[in-house]
């Protein structure tokens, strides 16, 4: 820095300090008009244990509310699940409540579809317009015409949408997600006798082995994870974990590991296969484990007899000694445990793959220990939600059967566009929308019905995977509701009143919170009498039901039989000539899936990797960019066989050279002014595979070219100057 | 004699910076109004005084908050429906109410946001609201009684043997 340049600047910090101190002028103190009837004391806070319901984890978290008004929110010490730790996605939900376009009454649309143009109802016209909707549908007695679509629910609004949808005689419910760990409960199904998702005990381990499981941003139960494999680095005086990650692109939770292997994609099934075959070779197996549970070491031996370590290092593109010492090293070390995940599961032969990872856990003598896998309790899935289901509900979509379509979630935002998702919804005479905000679903909506914000709504969440122990949180409003909203169950149980016959007989309850009332005592096994009143006070100052009197008692039983899992050949759409890289979508650690767009908190959290800010990036190798003249920053087309997208490129070394990766959550058409229009969504490069007739949920299978465009990517990082001068991006 | 001169220079360097600090200390830099027109002609005179009413009375929140709180329009409402409704300053009030509107009071009394300052704690130990606001009951318009600096905080606090900590009042 030149002398002068410095004294000039020394000079102007000074003079803004004398500036900024030298505030004129007395303060307002403005009075309530009337104050709130509760007993709110200007300037205390008050505390609130809630549960979030941000992403499937569903930890607790208590809300600071001053004056009538919700100000932070912290994790809940008590939940067994976070431990009182809280990520960026739970603290943000504030910006829900607040969001400036937020639907604040109910809409009708008024212009054609998608346009946007709604025009404001009131609630007693919105209800009728959907009431009267449902009755017709019954009069003509096609109540399997009405579809309900939701995430997946857990808990008493999937008792709520399933009783919902049995009064009208329709099976047409799907709850659906793209990141529902299905795959995961399906593999431990047909390993390990038990369709539940598994509970890893990540703080006792020794050595942990994970096979693209993120479990620090994404898989399963990312804070609970992530707190607990700080202690297993830091939390034992004599032995630090190791941790090696098997998967082609290094994310938060690869760049956290010991060591990592950078598997080629759709390979990991193979590299798992031929670590278990030098186990069993090299007698390094936990003998009572296989005895306990009937598995010839010898007949297993010999059906793995392919994956000699030759043949598993030319098809992973790994060392040979290195994929022997770590499977040394995994059967050496006990109590180890091996994870898959999804960036395994999602290829051509996931299915097959991460049962190759559980055999490792058998071998390795991991079920049911200390330091080793458990099946969690809880239920797992509200409503059945399966690829499959989709696919056969956009069938009937698109065959004009389906003539009301209710819709709760962002589906036309996070469905691959290949399953010909969007095309068929257009097709549904009548589709009720309930986002709080005008997402893209709810801008394809003829009627949207504005659900509460999380922090003003009743409700309960069972965290996924949670806990050994059945754990349900509970969810309480903290603030009064800012808007002209109803919650999504209250509309549906009014719905049902008015219909009046079976509808209104499914739900004898008068309320929402009466519902959630029943079944909690249900659940604990007490009457819902007058005496529960003070047991529902203590839970709901608690957060929720965290010491049920049933402990585990279940533990998995293998049932591999005489055949080990075999994965095939992993297959790809686009040709290698055409398309000579692999393309793997990843949720963000900001936006999970994308619902947390909306956000501006959350579109301003760095990504931890590359620090990108407001927008989508796609991650290259150096090596790759090198050879097609990309650098930092560059506008780049990515083409796969379903499209083209334009995003800036980011060099990533932390990526194998075949391999380029987009992260998924952006690219929203609508979702408020923070998300519209911001970045790309992979999804929509994503091909849909077919195995035979059935459908793959193989989202990481598609291959594409990337070419550059131009020297401006407008990529936007936090520690690029470029970003805080950004003009569409001062004054948020 | 160059290291001398180096001494004395850093010497003055030091004064320099000491004095000027704390001529800004003393210097009346306060430019706040001490006795700011407020948007109604409240007085305290009639209310705290003529009329004896508590401060509490108003100002609820003192006993139970950091805050003393100012008591909502509905409040001043209350009364005023048979008490002096035709007075002109009332109906002024009465108009804030009918357009559903809070009275933006100028606020006289403020210490800086690095200053916990919390009236709980000073009602609970028993002393009178006077002693910081001066003779309300006296006055029209409310008139700013203490300078709010430091050492008059300082000097309370160990005359009464209460905590000079720092982390007291600055957290």
């Amino acid at each position: 820095m030149k002398r002068r340049t410095f004294l000039q600047l020394t000079g102007m910090i000074t003079a803004s300090a004398w500036l900024s101190g030298c505030r004129q002028g007395n303060e307002r103190l403005i009075p309530y008009l009337v104050p709130p009837d509760e007993g709110v004391t200007p300037g205390r806070a008050e505390y609130y244990a809630s549960s979030c319901r941000s992403c499937p984890a569903g930890c607790g978290i208590l809300v600071r509310v001053s004056e009538g008004r919700a100000k932070k929110i912290e994790g809940n010490p008590l939940h067994p699940v976070n431990r009182g730790k809280l990520c960026a996605r739970g603290q943000s939900a504030l910006q829900e409540l607040y969001h400036p376009d937020r639907v604040t009454r109910p809409l009708r649309r008024t212009g054609p579809r998608g346009s946007g143009k709604f025009t404001g109802i009131s609630w007693e016209e919105g209800l009728s317009l959907l009431t009267s909707d449902l009755a017709g549908l019954l009069r003509h007695g096609t109540g399997d015409r009405l579809a309900l679509i939701t995430p997946e629910l857990r808990g008493t609004l999937a008792e709520l949408t399933a009783g919902f949808m049995r009064s009208f005689g329709s099976s047409r419910r799907l709850a659906f997600e793209l990141l529902s760990p299905d795959w995961l409960s399906e593999a431990n199904r047909r390993g390990y006798g038990l369709a539940d998702l598994p509970w890893y005990d990540i703080a006792e381990t020794r050595y942990l082995l994970s096979f693209g499981a993120d479990f620090v941003e994404s898989h399963l139960s990312p804070v609970q994870y992530g707190n607990a494999f700080g202690r297993m680095r830091q939390g034992r005086n004599t032995v630090r974990g190791h941790f090696t990650y098997v998967g082609g692109r290094m994310s938060l939770t690869g760049a956290s590991a010991d060591r990592w292997l950078p598997a080629r994609p759709g390979s990991e099934g193979v590299l798992a296969l031929g670590m278990a075959r030098l186990i069993l070779a090299e007698s390094l197996f936990d003998r009572d484990a296989l005895a306990a549970n009937g598995v010839q070491a010898e007949q297993l031996l010999r059906r793995l007899d392919g994956y000699q370590l030759p043949r598993v290092a030319e098809l992973t593109g790994l060392p040979r000694h290195v994929v022997a010492e770590v499977a040394r090293e995994f059967a050496a070390t006990r109590p180890s445990l091996a994870m898959a995940g999804e960036s395994v599961a999602f290829q051509s032969n996931g299915r097959e793959s991460v049962r190759a990872v559980q055999l490792l856990n058998l071998l390795a003598g991991n079920l049911n220990r200390p330091g080793g896998v458990y099946p969690s309790t809880g239920p797992v899935n509200g409503g059945a939600g399966s690829l499959a289901e989709l696919l056969s509900l956009i069938g009937d979509m698109d065959s004009g059967r389906i003539r009301t379509a209710l819709i709760y979630g962002n589906p036309v935002h996070s469905v691959p566009p290949s399953t010909g998702f969007r095309q068929a919804l257009r097709k549904v005479p009548f589709i009720v929308s309930f986002s709080p905000i005008l997402d893209d679903t709810a801008l394809e909506a003829d009627l949207v019905l504005p659900d509460h914000a999380a922090l003003e709504s009743w409700g309960d969440v069972v965290p996924l995977a949670g806990a050994r122990r059945e754990v349900v949180g509970l969810m309480q409003p903290v603030v009064a509701p800012l808007h002209d909203t109803r919650p999504f169950p209250e509309v549906l149980m009014a719905v049902a009143r008015g219909l009046g016959g079976g509808p209104a007989a499914a739900f004898p309850y008068q309320s929402w919170p009466e519902m959630l009332k029943g079944s909690t005592a249900r659940r604990m096994g007490l009457p819902a009498d007058e005496n529960f009143e003070g047991v529902w006070a203590g839970l709901l100052q608690r957060g929720g039901m965290f010491e049920t009197g049933s402990g585990p008692t279940e533990t998995y039983r293998p049932v591999f039989g005489p055949e080990p899992p075999q994965p095939a050949p992993p297959r790809f759409a686009g040709a290698t000539g055409d398309y000579p890289l692999h393309l793997q979508v990843y949720p963000s650690t900001a936006f999970h899936d994308g619902r947390g767009a909306a956000l501006p908190w959350l579109q301003q959290l760095p990504d931890p990797l590359t620090t990108v800010v407001w927008g989508s990036w796609v991650e290259i190798n150096p090596r790759t960019a090198a050879g097609l003249g990309i650098r930092q920053g560059d506008l780049v087309e990515v083409t796969s066989p379903r499209g083209s997208l334009r995003v800036p490129a980011v060099i990533y070394p932390g990526i194998r050279p075949d391999m380029v990766a987009i992260p998924l959550g952006q690219g929203h058409r609508g979702m408020g002014r923070y998300a519209q229009g911001r970045g790309v969504n992979p999804l929509e490069l994503v091909e849909l595979l077919r195995e035979g007739e059935e459908p793959l949920p193989a989202w990481n299978a598609t291959r594409v070219r990337v070419t550059r465009v131009s020297g401006r990517g407008e990529l936007v990082t936090a520690g690029h100057p470029e970003g805080s001068y950004r003009s569409d991006l001062v004054g948020i | 004699m160059k290291k001398s001169w180096l001494i004395a220079g850093l010497l003055v360097a030091v004064l320099a910076v000491c004095g000027g600090l704390a001529l800004l200390y003393h210097l009346p830099l306060d430019l706040r109004d001490r006795s700011p027109r407020q948007p109604l002609a409240f007085s305290h005179k009639v209310h705290a005084g003529d009329n004896g009413i508590h401060c509490l009375f108003c100002h609820r929140a003192a006993p139970g908050s950091p805050v003393a709180g100012i008591p909502p329009v509905s409040a001043c409402r209350s009364c005023h429906l048979y008490i002096s409704p035709d007075a002109p300053e009332i109906v002024r009030l009465m108009t804030y109410w009918d357009g559903r509107e809070p009275i933006p009071w100028v606020r006289v009394y403020s210490v800086p946001d690095h200053v916990y300052f919390p009236h709980m704690m000073h009602v609970r130990a028993g002393l009178d609201c006077g002693q910081c606001h001066g003779g309300v009951a006296a006055m029209d318009r409310i008139t700013r009684y203490a300078n709010l600096k430091m050492g008059w905080c300082m000097e309370c606090h160990r005359r009464s043997r209460a905590s000079i900590d720092c982390w007291t009042c600055h957290k």
